[in-house]
């Protein structure tokens, strides 16, 4: 989309929130948890299931589920009414517990559509999961839909 | 069931896959993520779910992300996940029976990377969630 088809609020947001960094948490990823949750979604390799494995990871999406201290910047416009509209998650390398992990927050993308209804804000929020040595293990994302206000 | 990518065809469907959207498990699994605090009882009891104007108690649509990645390893248990975004188009509804499907949509063989499209449905044939995922599987 050109640059000047972006609506005015939505060029503000994205020059003042796109790719700030406003939240990190430190996360402890306990084996028996990532069991649990593979097994419920229905895994049954035991690379998943058993932590004496010795290709024991969590689960592709259990990153998914960790939320950090806060999904939006605490300044972040209220467009609408929110509701969530999906999640994404990008595997770099396995996640191995037990072990610490550290997620840090941005605003990865912001942008509309127009329906019947009217306009709909998108707001993508990434959390980056790394581990305290520093590498890159995953990142999740977090959809979702603000429906203005009739 | 797939173990390298030259197995694999453009176009094909993966294996039907009805993952265990009880309540129960449903349930449990939002309290193992911390999501049975705060979230009023949507994830736990119709009935609470009803009284937040939702038509019965919900899975947690981080779960139905993961049942369609458990289905991506039952049809090929070698692949590695790549990416996958999912797109929740309406509630599942716990003790709902659902059926999860998935095409072959995309084959890239220097890469070693297949794309699929995974859709949960309920009995109705309704699409609740639809997902897209990129896996790496064995030459």
């Amino acid at each position: 989309m050109a640059e000047e088809e972006v609506d005015i609020d939505i060029k503000q947001a994205r020059d003042k929130f796109l790719n700030q960094e406003f939240d990190e948490k430190v996360f402890d990823i306990d084996p028996d948890v990532t069991a649990q949750y593979a097994r419920m979604c229905g895994e049954t390799a035991s690379r998943f299931l058993d932590p004496a494995d010795p290709d024991f990871q969590a689960p592709p999406t259990f990153v998914a589920s960790l939320s950090g201290g806060r999904m939006l910047p605490a300044d972040y416009p209220r467009f609408g009414i929110g509701m969530d509209a999906g999640k994404g998650v990008e595997c770099i390398a396995p996640i191995r517990p037990p072990v610490k992990l550290v997620g840090k927050t941005h605003i990865h993308d912001i942008y509309t559509k127009t329906g019947r209804s009217g306009r709909m804000v998108f707001t993508v929020s990434r959390i980056e999961f790394y581990t305290e040595d520093g590498k890159h293990v995953a990142n999740a994302d977090s959809r979702q839909v603000m429906r203005e206000r009739g | 069931m797939v173990d390298s990518l030259k197995e694999v065809e453009f176009g094909e469907e993966l294996p039907a896959f009805e993952p265990d959207t009880s309540l129960k498990t449903g349930s449990a699994f939002a309290a193992l993520i911390g999501w049975g605090q705060g979230m009023g009882g949507r994830f736990a009891s119709h009935e609470d779910a009803k009284k937040e104007g939702l038509p019965g108690a919900m899975i947690p649509g981080v779960l139905s992300q993961g049942y369609l990645v458990a289905m991506i390893h039952h049809w090929a248990p070698a692949a590695d996940i790549r990416k996958i975004d999912t797109v929740f188009r309406a509630p599942v509804l716990a003790d709902d029976k659902h059926t999860i499907t998935g095409v072959v949509t995309d084959i890239d063989e220097d890469q070693g990377l297949v794309e699929l499209d995974l859709t949960v449905a309920n009995e109705k044939g309704e699409t609740r969630v639809f997902g897209t995922a990129t896996i790496s599987l064995p030459a």
